[in-house]
């Protein structure tokens, strides 16, 4: 007992006469880089192939750290507990980071200030696809169907508040459709369902699925501004006239509030020149991952008009259970 | 014929140097576990999968499948010199296994449990090859109806099949529905019983759990207990006579057939078929009067049957998703944690990885011959390590693995509360299985419920509708039925079977 608490208060002084972390010498150790989701994810996948490219530039280790579970709860709230001193960072989820804070019932200890957004790695569009010999061959002819038989079509997320249930809301929205919603826990679970015939169409990514894209699976939309280069084939929501149908899993590194803006720009720095490097932008298009680098006021502006949209369609699915 | 190109390939990367070392290496540990009382494969498995965390996937996979059917193996080696089944699946093979020790004739029962189980694993994957592709095309006509109805008829089974204790069981197994109902919802997402801390919004983690009810309530019970004497046999016949393996070659096929048809259904343990090959031997031999008292055909089709069904388990698996047994819904966490789905997207997502494991299997199995015919005396060796230092080293083991799973110590704590919670319910004679499969079944199944009856609207008329599902809960009926009206004739069966 004696030499345990000699040790601690040896650690603790050392604590104190430590120096501030300033920019001039971080960083001195390896940085964990939290990611909120299992091993093996679309997120973990483009966390690691950025962690090993960023690491050069870095001149520390990178290390991943997965802390899935809850849909990415318990692992936000490591990054927000975690002390700003730049050497935990973590991924942000958007929408699905955003969600969590706006659903009272998940008691979340963090909102989105909790967070500093340094740079945006991955914006992976949401993708409206059915069976390849579905009877509805564009968006709008299943729209329209889903208009007239109101609650007939069963449509299926990847998960309850996840970006393609608020897809679908946007959908419901913008065309007066009416869906019968299935969530699912993930992508395979979607593909079963959409392709044994159990669920008519599916909310998903197109990062998860481009590759079946054709005679098994055929693609309605992208829903976003431009088309996805994984999916030339396949219009986007803004050129089918849908303006406000526009939805996707963003994801990119942020660090806990407080952390100091040097330290910060140390990191984006490091980080901006993985993303644009052209290793990165090969390895991502293997996995169907497009790139959407941002960092400073335009990412910042990013977070928070997310934040408003994703209050917006959370309030009306709390209002629907 | 597609299925074999694949498998060739499977075998062409399985015996590359790289993965064969760690299958080697998953045999050893799996034989390590299998010998010393106390770990059985679930738990051994569990402990084991952090070490395969720096693996690639197929690596890690190939290590961890040995070491289960590995552990299936060794749990004979305790049997037959101990009287203690080293796991679960090994209590038949304890009956003439140690008999025949007992007569000095301990070699040729393990050597018979060896080549028993290299045939029935080596024939039970072949079957695999076979089976579990054309099942995973079928997998598509399963929706949620049919893997609800599936899961309740596996449950209801583990219910079925308890022996004696259908009551002990029944609580068991609402017990673990409980306790899978512990994290967020998975419709609403809001938290259930999680009393606000966030390490439960994801459930309780089902891999301490089984560390805990398996491993740490094993070594308490075990710490008791005298230690049993061990046969000192001569372990240098190992091989046994050609009259002895002329005798067992139609128990190893009967075995075979029980086993891998057995393993095909979830939610019938490792026990029942060995249990079932045994009660066959006995039923189709000239001389029943000699099983109990070392009768040879007794050890080869019970081991035969034991390691059939652990390489069949491996289809429902690989083809459906579905855990079969808590040790294979162990491996299906380490699937998911190497970022693989384990289901009917397997075999065309990842060929490469489903069919490597797949010749693995042949490999490994193949490795345990070896393993265990000549080397049998170096594991026999381990039985004399005092019981005190080995005890002390799984728990240390137990609780760096529980750790290592999330680096999250409330796992640890998970692990030794269910521990000591486990050691509570083996004393009072409650059964394990059936809480640990209903714990990992339960989330799977309300998820399958809740989404059929999103797909129909809130009808539960949707189950009427498809003849699979109604089939498959017509199931549990008929168990229900047949054990209100013939539980005695079915006890009395077992009891003079098992005597």
């Amino acid at each position: 007992m004696f030499i345990r608490r000699r040790t601690l208060l040896a650690a603790s002084a050392a604590t104190a006469i430590a120096p501030p972390a300033l920019a001039q010498n971080y960083p001195r150790r390896a940085v964990q880089l939290v990611v909120a989701f299992p091993a093996g994810g679309s997120t973990d996948v483009g966390a690691r192939i950025l962690a090993g490219l960023a690491e050069k530039d870095f001149g520390q280790p990178i290390t991943v750290v997965n802390k899935g579970g809850a849909g990415g709860q318990i692992g936000f709230t490591e990054i927000a507990r975690a002390r700003p001193d730049g050497y935990t960072l973590g991924f942000l989820n958007l929408p699905g980071m955003n969600t969590i804070t706006l659903d009272p019932e998940r008691k979340a200890v963090f909102t989105i200030d909790s967070f500093i957004p340094i740079v945006n790695q991955v914006l992976d569009p949401g993708f409206i696809w059915v069976k390849g010999d579905s009877p509805y061959k564009t968006l709008a002819e299943l729209t329209d169907a889903a208009k007239k038989n109101p609650g007939k079509i069963s449509a299926c997320t990847t998960g309850i508040l996840s970006d393609d249930h608020l897809a679908i809301l946007m959908v419901q929205e913008a065309t007066g459709a009416e869906f019968r919603i299935v969530h699912f826990d993930g992508g395979a679970q979607q593909l079963t369902g959409v392709l044994g015939g159990h669920v008519d169409v599916a909310f998903d990514n197109v990062g998860s699925v481009f590759k079946r894209v054709g005679t098994e699976i055929r693609g309605l939309a992208v829903t976003d501004v431009v088309r996805s280069k994984f999916l030339p084939q396949v219009p986007c929501t803004k050129e089918l006239g849908l303006t406000t149908v526009i939805s996707s899993s963003t994801r990119g590194v942020g660090a806990p509030k407080g952390t100091p803006a040097d330290i910060c720009k140390v990191v984006e720095t490091a980080f901006l020149k993985a993303i644009n490097s052209p290793e990165m932008k090969e390895k991502m298009d293997a996995v169907g991952l497009a790139l959407k680098p941002m960092v400073g006021a335009e990412y910042a502006k990013y977070y928070t008009d997310l934040q408003a949209q994703a209050k917006k369609y959370t309030e009306w699915a709390l209002k629907m259970r | 014929m597609e299925s074999l190109s694949h498998l060739l390939s499977g075998f062409a990367a399985a015996l590359s140097w790289y993965y064969l070392a760690y299958a080697l290496a998953g045999c050893v540990l799996g034989t390590l576990i299998g010998v010393l009382p106390g770990l059985g494969p679930a738990a051994g498995t569990a402990i084991l999968i952090p070490l395969t965390f720096n693996l690639d996937a197929t690596g890690a996979i190939i290590m961890l499948s040995a070491i289960y059917y590995g552990a299936m193996y060794g749990g004979t080696i305790t049997s037959v010199l101990i009287n203690v089944p080293g796991e679960a699946a090994s209590v038949v093979t304890c009956i003439d296994g140690h008999a025949m020790a007992r007569q000095g004739r301990a070699g040729s029962a393990l050597g018979i449990a060896a080549i028993g189980s290299f045939v029935g694993g080596v024939l039970a994957t072949v079957a695999l090859v076979v089976v579990a592709m054309p099942l995973a095309t079928l997998a598509l006509k399963f929706g949620p109806a049919e893997f609800f109805a599936l899961m309740v008829a596996g449950l209801c089974l583990v219910v079925g099949l308890a022996g004696k204790n259908i009551v002990a069981a029944l609580l068991m197994t609402v017990i673990g529905l409980l306790f899978a109902m512990i994290g967020l919802d998975p419709v609403r997402g809001a938290p259930r019983f999680t009393f606000g801390m966030e390490e439960l919004f994801d459930g309780i983690g089902f891999v301490p759990v089984v560390m805990g009810l398996f491993g740490v309530a094993e070594l308490l019970l075990a710490a008791e207990k005298r230690q049993a004497r061990m046969i000192e046999a001569e372990l240098k016949n190992w091989l046994p006579t050609g009259q002895e393996v002329r005798d067992c070659v139609g128990p190893i096929g009967r075995g075979t057939v029980v086993g891998f048809v057995l393993g095909l259904i979830p939610g019938v343990g490792a026990i029942v078929p060995t249990f079932m090959a045994y009660v066959i031997e006995k039923r189709v031999s000239k001389t029943p009067e000699r099983f109990g008292k070392g009768a040879i055909e007794g050890v080869a089709s019970a081991e035969t049957a034991n390691n059939a069904y652990a390489n069949a388990a491996m289809v429902p698996l690989l083809a459906l998703g579905i855990p079969s047994s808590p040790t294979i819904a162990v491996l299906m966490g380490a699937f998911i944690i190497n970022g693989i789905t384990p289901g009917p997207f397997l075999f065309q997502e990842q060929p490469a990885l489903v069919w490597t494991v797949i010749a693995s299997f042949f490999v490994g199995n193949a490795l345990l011959l070896i393993l265990n015919l000549p080397l049998v005396g170096l594991w026999a060796k381990l039985l004399k390590i005092p019981f005190s230092y080995m005890c002390v080293g799984v728990l240390i083991f137990c609780v760096i693995g529980a750790y290592g799973l999330k680096q999250s110590l409330f796992d640890v704590w998970v692990m030794l509360g269910f521990g000591i919670i486990g050691y509570l319910l083996r004393k009072l004679d409650f059964p394990i299985a059936p809480a640990i499969l209903a714990l990992i079944l339960g989330p799977m199944m309300e998820k399958s419920l809740r989404t059929t009856l999103e797909i129909s609207g809130g009808s539960f008329a949707i189950f009427l509708d498809r003849p699979v599902a109604l089939a498959l809960l017509a199931i549990p009926v008929i168990v229900i039925a047949f054990l209100l009206f013939k539980p005695r004739s079915l006890d009395k069966l077992r009891e003079s079977d098992i005597d």
